[in-house]
């Protein structure tokens, strides 16, 4: 099979790498803008992972497909997105049909997430003699961590440790007989054994006996002004592009944010032949009294540290502003013109202009814990990393009898973790299933290695602990809600006249009503009203609970038969 | 005084020792009364158990016709429905002229709506229905294929006719809840949030309700807590069967606007609608769980695609759009009509509940609750939603 396929963007003809995401394909044929929004302004790739809905194109006549999460196979005819274009035709729709049609799967255990925790999991539950389906809605399994290089040809370079190690957590789980089902979108939690998804735009429901989220995270909304401009997204998007189809997201990249993973990204990304003109970090450049946090690490995780300096290595000549924040992002004649201050303190030290084409925010992450939520699991809020993580036992047990959880949609521990995890949920789950509890041994060895890790983390954290921004680096005009463009001085209206409630807040100013359904900027918005209200974040600052946890094709919920 | 539990002594509220008129219920019928009895002077307060707007949520159809729905599942109740078609009309035109008032466009509109055939049988019981419903008044008309291709041309080959009601609608209750807050606070009607009223007391003194942060004394109290007025009147001995109906929704992302109509089916639940947003609201029948009191009610899988599936077979265009966000409503059923007045045994209490379609019904039963508590003869013949017709308890 030929490596490549032709396709057309708005009628152009181009040519992208067979497997690639479209929006890789697009990016590495130098379009940026993928979209218009309701207001006219153009929008591109920005989570990169499915989650932000800013990608939308339209794809053989079919509207609002995630560019990211759509795999070049075909040749296909792409536009690019204009809010309100008229829909297709459609000549004739599904027969009309109830719930006892769609099909419904039932098997031991259903983990949702095929990530690092995810496998993990799936493997140890297996391996103790359970039945698992793991559903992921990516078109490979591997999760963020440990996504792989989904593309061929001479051009592409071969994957690095960290893809061999996924890619053996991969192959173990499949020659185990755990069946992973990728394109599989679980959108509908109803119920502990009562959970729905489509998968290739069919239909299908689990009523599984026990249920494990492994979901993950998504990177968290940090809004400046600029931020919604084509040219920047998430460092986790850069990634990807990078990491799974091998592009670019740039000739020119500055990065910023804060945690480690940015000066990741700015190492392969530099590896991979583009220029990185800084990484900018809130954290304080790490002095004497980092010593112990790095001694910490380094005793807990010998190679992670490694993997750290090799990246700072790499990044010699490379500027790194730390103490400091991206205050704003504006186009530019070749691209963006990039202001950097000291954050929290702008007056510091002086503000810093660079001109680049992409920007990267990587700004940590917020658990995707929608799945958790709508089954009603118990949270609490977390106020130094300022977001909810669930509550559970000693075996990754929630409070809602048969769900289990555990990574980061828990709250963040990072991939070692959400391995050593997994092994114990995957166990528990097995064993309360009636299945053979794991030797007492290994269970011991795997809580050693799960607080060592955590330890690790809790010491990367300290390295990295930096004031947390909200909207103060904000503007009254700077979009605060991506998909319905409400701006901060919309929301501090509201705030400040009437001391709303969370759906006050939506009702009045439509934030958090669009397709990411108030992914990026309700965590923002609970904090806030929170703080207009005196008191700590709880479950009645949120946004409720919503079916469906993404959004989901009317088609697809009416397409029932086999395909 | 004592407390809710009968033991402990209550304080006076702190923010609403005391008020003229108290509504209880701050929903599209609590509101809209709040705003009319603060124009005219009163001295009145709302209070609601959620939030703004109503605790239970609504979609901003506009019925005037017979729903099909409440025909199948309450026969022994047409003649009641019946009785009340007057107010439904009145109540849609009303909308217009309440958008005036408001001073701000919260999408109203009267495009008429369609209640679709899917074959012979449907299409004979929905000539049968405009017969009788034309002889109670309503402008409506029975439309074959050929006709629906002029007026219709985005519904399916599914369907074969429907029937034409001119007197239906669409508002946008996002944009007419947020006009009508304003609206009131500018008249000076007060507004209270996440009260609930624990209990409910009168005496030759006036009422008192009370919240769990304290006692609210009232001259005069209206409930117009929707399906939860039931249980507040019978603290009062006064008996009114409201019903809760918990009902699914689902909204999708927005597109081009081409659906003009309010759309139902003549045997199937489904009410389908496009906002000038261009989102696509559908539901209409569907049940969801009530769940525990205070809490939202919980949407159901087999609604979500019961309704979902439904609306793109009769609608196929809408295949492809995505739907981003569903929930479950409160609707209050009585006994197809809504009780509006004077409670027949407890001086100074009134009700406001406007019956099956609260939305529609919600500003003209407000108007004519606020003409009842001002002794005045209200402009539209509400003989059929007599607080008195009840047995007592």
């Amino acid at each position: 099979m030929s490596d490549r396929v032709p396709f057309t963007f708005d009628g152009v003809s181009l040519e992208g790498r067979y497997g690639e995401s479209l929006a890789a394909a697009l990016m590495g044929a130098g379009y940026t803008d993928f979209r218009q929004t309701r207001t006219g302004h153009a929008r591109s790739i920005f989570c990169g992972m499915g989650v932000c809905q800013d990608c939308l194109v339209n794809v053989d006549g079919k509207p609002n497909q995630r560019a990211c999460m759509t795999k070049l196979e075909k040749s296909v005819s792409v536009e690019s997105e204009i809010f309100g274009r008229p829909l297709p035709a459609v000549a004739e729709g599904q027969p009309f049909k109830l719930i006892d049609d769609v099909p419904e799967e039932s098997p031991e255990v259903l983990v949702i997430g095929a990530g690092p925790g995810g496998l993990s999991a799936a493997i140890a539950a297996r391996r103790s003699g359970a039945r698992v389906v793991v559903a992921d809605e990516r078109p490979a399994p591997g999760g963020q961590y440990f996504k792989q290089v989904l593309v061929d040809g001479r051009d592409v370079a071969p994957p690095d440790r960290q893809h061999l190690e996924g890619r053996r957590l991969i192959e173990t789980a499949l020659k185990l007989g755990v069946e992973i089902r990728n394109n599989m979108d679980v959108w509908g939690a109803f119920g502990p054994n009562d959970l729905v998804a489509t998968e290739a735009g069919f239909i299908r429901r689990f009523s599984p006996q026990r249920l494990v989220v492994a979901t993950g995270a998504y990177e968290r909304g940090v809004p400046v002004p600029g931020w919604t401009l084509p040219g920047v997204m998430t460092t986790g998007a850069a990634q990807t592009l990078w990491r799974s189809y091998r592009r670019l997201p740039g000739a020119r990249i500055l990065i910023a944010g804060n945690g480690p993973l940015n000066m990741q990204v700015a190492s392969e990304l530099k590896d991979g032949g583009a220029e990185i003109a800084g990484v900018v970090e809130l954290a304080e450049m790490p002095l004497l009294k980092s010593i112990s946090a790095l001694s910490r690490m380094a005793a807990a995780a010998p190679r992670l540290v490694r993997d750290g300096l090799r990246y700072r290595s790499r990044l010699s000549d490379v500027p790194i502003v730390y103490g400091s924040a991206i205050t704003r992002i504006a186009p530019s004649e070749n691209g963006l013109t990039v202001q950097v201050s000291s954050y929290p303190d702008a007056g510091k030290t002086g503000t810093r202009t660079f001109e680049v084409d992409t920007v990267c925010l990587g700004y940590g992450f917020q658990p995707s814990n929608e799945i958790l939520r709508a089954l009603g699991c118990e949270h609490v809020f977390d106020s130094q990393r300022g977001q909810f993580v669930a509550v559970l036992d000693d075996k990754c047990r929630t409070s809602v009898e048969n769900v289990y959880s555990l990574g980061d949609c828990t709250g963040l521990g990072g991939a070692r973790v959400a391995l050593s995890n997994g092994r114990i949920a995957g166990w528990a789950v097995a064993e309360d299933l009636g299945h053979a509890p794991p030797p007492s041994n290994e269970l011991d060895q795997e809580r050693r290695n799960l607080s060592r890790h955590q330890r690790f983390q809790a010491a990367l954290w300290e390295l990295y602990a930096a004031p947390r921004p909200k909207i103060d680096l904000a503007s009254p005009d700077t979009i605060v809600c991506r998909c319905e463009e409400v701006t901060v001085s919309q929301i501090q209206d509201v705030l400040k006249s009437e001391n709303p409630s969370i759906g006050d807040l939506k009702r009045a100013t439509r934030a958090g009503m669009g397709s990411c359904q108030g992914r990026y900027c309700g965590p923002i918005l609970s904090e806030l009203v929170a703080a207009s209200k005196g008191q700590p974040p709880d479950d009645s600052v949120r946004f409720a609970p919503r079916m469906p946890v993404k959004p989901v094709c009317i088609a697809d919920i009416a397409r029932i038969a086999k395909p | 005084m004592t407390g809710p539990t009968g033991t402990e002594p209550t304080v006076a509220h702190p923010d609403l020792p005391e008020i003229g008129i108290l509504i209880i219920g701050g929903g599209i019928v609590g509101s809209c009364l709040a705003g009319f009895l603060a124009k005219e002077g009163l001295d009145v307060a709302v209070v609601d158990s959620g939030w703004a707007g109503g605790t239970t949520a609504n979609a901003g159809s506009l019925h005037v016709q017979m729903q099909s729905i409440f025909l199948q599942r309450f026969p022994h109740l047409v003649h009641r429905l019946e009785a009340s078609l007057g107010l439904y009309k009145s109540a849609a035109a009303y909308w217009s002229d309440f958008q005036k008032e408001l001073g701000a466009d919260c999408e109203v509109k009267v495009n008429g709506g369609l209640m679709i055939a899917e074959n012979q049988e449907q299409l004979d019981f929905l000539a049968k229905k405009a017969k009788r419903e034309a002889e109670l008044g309503l402008e409506v008309d029975v439309l074959d294929r050929a006709s629906l291709d002029r007026i219709a041309p985005y519904l399916g080959p599914a369907v074969i006719g429907a029937e034409l009601c001119a007197h239906e609608g669409k508002v946008n209750p996002l944009l007419a809840n947020k006009a009508i807050r304003a609206w009131g606070k500018t008249h000076g009607a007060v507004r209270l949030a996440e009260e609930r009223v624990l209990q409910l007391t009168a005496d030759k003194a006036g009422f008192r309700a009370t919240t769990a942060r304290g006692q609210i004394k009232a001259g005069k109290v209206v409930l117009a807590a929707g399906y939860e007025s039931m249980a507040l009147a019978a603290q009062l001995g006064v008996h009114v069967p409201t019903r809760a109906d918990p009902l699914h929704m689902n909204i999708t992302e927005g597109t081009a606007p081409f659906i003009t109509h309010l759309v139902q089916h003549a045997n199937r639940p489904i009410t389908l609608k496009q906002l000038g947003s261009g989102q696509a609201v559908i539901g209409g029948g569907w049940p969801a769980e009530l769940g525990a009191p205070g809490r939202i009610p919980v949407v159901k899988l087999s609604s979500m695609v019961g309704n979902l599936s439904l609306a793109q077979h009769i609608i196929p265009q809408l295949s492809p759009l995505r739907v981003i966000r569903t929930w479950a409503g409160i609707n209050t059923g009585v006994d197809g009509c809504g009780v509006i007045g004077a409670a027949p045994s407890v001086s100074g209490l009134y009700f406001a509940i406007p019956g099956d379609a609260g939305y529609t019904l919600g500003p003209l039963t407000a108007r004519l609750a606020a003409d009842c508590i001002q002794g005045r003869a209200p402009g539209e013949d509400i003989s059929s939603c007599d607080p008195d017709r009840f047995t007592a308890i």
